[in-house]
């Protein structure tokens, strides 16, 4: 396997009226080429803002910070998405290389331009096709995610179709430039359950059919389990742990990972109650000190956890966890 | 934007079958066209029966009014003669028919004689409706062709003093009545060019016939109504394109494009600004209205004879019904002509209400 992103010491705030909230902060991780990440966290621990911030795509009221670097390697060499600038150079994080797939799918296409417009248009910009090519791709694309009479689909807007449907469009036009990096935002949220499993199955194939990486974006460890290879959890802007899905799922090192399991419905006793993580995520504006769980964390050990920011420490060789349970002090406690 | 042509290709696409789609849609277009236009027709009618039946609650009558008149000038006026005027003029019919000899003639453009003047109401009203009805557009017109680039740079632009300078604009121009201004201007240029403005034609030009130098005549007066119509009118569709325009900027979809490599002018002209287009398009009838109904005191300021003002006259002055009713006919007449247009124009550039009337 070879090394595809890099993302190191993102840091990333927002200008807003109630002042500068941070909603990512020093948050490192790598991924390799036919790789699938899981990044989970409650709702607002910055996933969506992270996964933005691949292809530069944050509001204009973003700020990153000046340590951070995200590295994509390429064929033709390394390209260093925090100094792409103009709208030419940003195509290749915007569509070519990286491709995202949107929380919500009805909302992510224009309702008045046609499904096939906006894919031809995307082939458009980041391919030599003709039109006539373009559109041709993109209704075998369409054919491919399993929709069916996709000729006519080509030419429908996104109101005409169901919401399996529209997601299955939108993958097949994230995937039709071919993209080494997909990113796949809550993809399955919007949908029921049995199409979340079709839509999840016809991922999984396309990603080991097209060899590319993917970061799935996720609240659900469940979903985590049946589609990644590692999985990075996020809390408050923050990763706390990371490794792989079997590892972390077996064993969670970090007490947030451990609240989020005991919060799954298991198989083995469906009737158990189901125990959320008490507390409420504090306000962006009012950040924890020192460790960002301290507030909610039952494992407490100490003063330090409200004052000094846990390092990640390695729990396992593929395993590492933030948090001072796992650090020389925390361990020799 | 897809224009009809564009709308059909997407059905060739759909049918397969060309030529047979593309007359399908046509037809179902045609149909969908004809349906709004018997709709409007039938608002027209049921304006005109409102406006007949106001007419007909106005204490008294054409002919007594006629005579009274009359009387006023010195003639002599007797019951009998009220009740012969009455016959003459088909007053003593009952309501409805009327109503429908009314309408019937209304919609071939004829109106009878006023009742006062005595005068065919055509004659009377000349070029008249529409030198109003076009001030009205051409205020309309211009509240657009400004508001449309402005109201999106506004949206877009992050500079706070474009942004604040243009609020203070549009606040002006909301709160300033269209009177006050009209005032002021004519204040203004009387003080300066001894001039002050009024009317639509210069004195010499008032009857001759329709050429080039008269035409001149006219652009040389008319730009001032347009410009206080379209003053406030501009402020308000600014705010709306504004508003319109953040509310598309800020969807979904326009970051999803972003995201896919679509940038700059063609990412603002395809997405947001292409989709703020329906709801602008609808509320230009609304607009439309709003300077129908400041034409008439603007007409009265700047004693335009020739436009609204003769409206004010006719009801409030002499309480001549013919008149009136034959002038609210035509501003209905055109509010509902621009609603119709608006109808069809939507459905052209609209796929969803494209697509429910297509099926
Ligand atoms: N443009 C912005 N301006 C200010 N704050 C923002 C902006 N975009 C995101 N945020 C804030 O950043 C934080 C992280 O948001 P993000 O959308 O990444 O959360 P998430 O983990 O994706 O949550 P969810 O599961 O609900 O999608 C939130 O507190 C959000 O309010
Ligand atoms: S560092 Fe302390 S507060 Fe944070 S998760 Fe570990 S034990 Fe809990
Ligand atoms: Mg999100």
């Amino acid at each position: 396997m070879s090394r595809l992103i890099d993302v190191e010491n993102l840091t990333l705030q927002f200008d807003t009226d109630e002042g500068r909230i941070t909603a990512v902060e020093d948050v490192s991780f790598s991924l390799e080429a036919g790789e699938v990440m899981g990044l989970v966290g409650e709702s607002g621990s910055g996933k969506s803002v992270t996964a933005k911030s691949l292809m530069k795509l944050n509001a204009g009221n973003a700020i990153y910070g000046p340590d951070s670097r995200i590295t994509l390697h390429l064929e033709d060499g390394p390209v260093d998405v925090m100094s792409l600038k103009t709208d030419t150079e940003m195509k290749v994080v915007r569509g070519g290389a990286i491709s995202l797939i949107f929380q919500e799918p009805m909302a992510s296409f224009a309702p008045a331009i046609s499904i096939g417009e906006q894919m031809v248009e995307q082939l458009m910009i980041h391919t030599d096709f003709s039109k006539a090519q373009a559109r041709e791709l993109s209704i075998e694309m369409l054919d491919r995610v399993g929709i069916s009479d996709a000729s006519t689909r080509f030419g429908q807007y996104a109101f005409e179709l169901s919401g399996g449907m529209r997601q299955r469009a939108m993958i097949a036009m994230a995937l039709s430039t071919k993209p080494k990096l997909l990113i796949a935002d809550e993809p399955t949220t919007a949908l029921d359950v049995t199409i979340q499993a079709q839509v999840i199955d016809l991922m999984k194939d396309l990603v080991s059919e097209f060899g590319m990486g993917i970061i799935f974006i996720t609240h659900d460890l469940g979903v985590i389990a049946q589609t990644a290879d590692k999985v990075a959890v996020m809390y408050l802007g923050r990763l706390v742990e990371q490794g792989t899905v079997r590892d972390v799922i077996r064993r969670p090192a970090h007490p947030y990972t451990r609240g989020l399991l005991a919060a799954l419905p298991t198989l083995e006793d469906i009737d158990a109650p189901l125990t959320p993580i008490p507390g409420d995520i504090p306000s962006p504006l009012e950040r924890p000190s020192g460790c960002v769980y301290h507030t909610r964390c039952q494992e407490v050990i100490g003063a330090r956890c409200a004052n000094e920011i846990p390092k990640f420490s390695q729990v396992d060789t593929d395993h590492a966890a933030a948090c001072h349970l796992h650090d020389e002090q925390g361990e020799t406690a | 934007m897809p224009g009809l042509p564009a709308m059909m290709t997407n059905f060739e696409a759909r049918k397969g079958h060309s030529f047979h789609g593309a007359h399908e849609g046509m037809v179902q277009f045609l149909r969908f066209a004809a349906i709004r236009a018997v709709l409007a027709f039938f608002t027209l009618c049921l304006v005109s029966f409102i406006v007949f039946s106001l007419m007909e609650l106005v204490p008294g009558d054409c002919a007594e009014r006629y005579l009274a008149f009359k009387n006023s000038q010195g003639a002599q006026i007797s019951i009998a003669d009220i009740e012969a005027e009455r016959v003459r003029l088909g007053l003593d019919r009952p309501f409805f028919e009327r109503w429908v000899k009314w309408i019937f003639n209304a919609f071939q453009g004829e109106f009878g004689d006023s009742c006062i003047l005595r005068l065919n109401i055509n004659q009377l009203l000349g070029q008249k409706v529409w030198l109003s009805i076009g001030i009205c557009l051409g205020s309309l017109l211009l509240a657009y062709a400004i508001a449309i680039p402005v109201g999106i740079i506004a949206a877009t632009s992050r500079n706070p003093f474009l942004n604040n300078g243009l609020r203070i604009i549009s606040y002006l121009g909301l709160a300033l009545p269209n009177f006050l201004l009209a005032l002021m201007i004519m204040l203004f240029s009387t003080m300066v060019f001894g001039n002050s403005l009024t009317g639509l034609f210069s004195p010499e030009f008032r009857d001759a016939a329709w050429d080039w130098p008269r035409i001149k005549d006219f652009l040389s007066h008319v730009w001032l109504p347009v410009f206080i119509l379209g003053w406030s009118a501009t402020a308000f569709a600014i705010q709306t394109v504004r508003a319109l325009m953040s509310d598309e900027i800020g969807k979904l979809y326009v970051t999803a494009a972003a995201a896919r490599g679509v940038s700059g002018r063609r990412l603002l002209m395809r997405y947001p600004a292409r989709h703020a287009l329906s709801p602008i398009i609808n509320s230009l009838g609304f607009d439309l209205n709003r300077i129908f109904n400041e034409l008439p005191i603007v007409a009265l300021i700047l004693t335009l004879t020739e436009a609204g003002s003769l409206l004010i006259e006719a009801l409030a002055r002499s309480n001549d019904q013919q008149l009136a009713g034959a002038i609210i006919f035509f501003l209905t007449g055109s509010i509902v002509a621009i609603n119709f247009i608006t109808d069809i124009t939507l459905a052209i550039v609209d796929p969803r209400i494209r697509r429910s009337i297509l099926g």
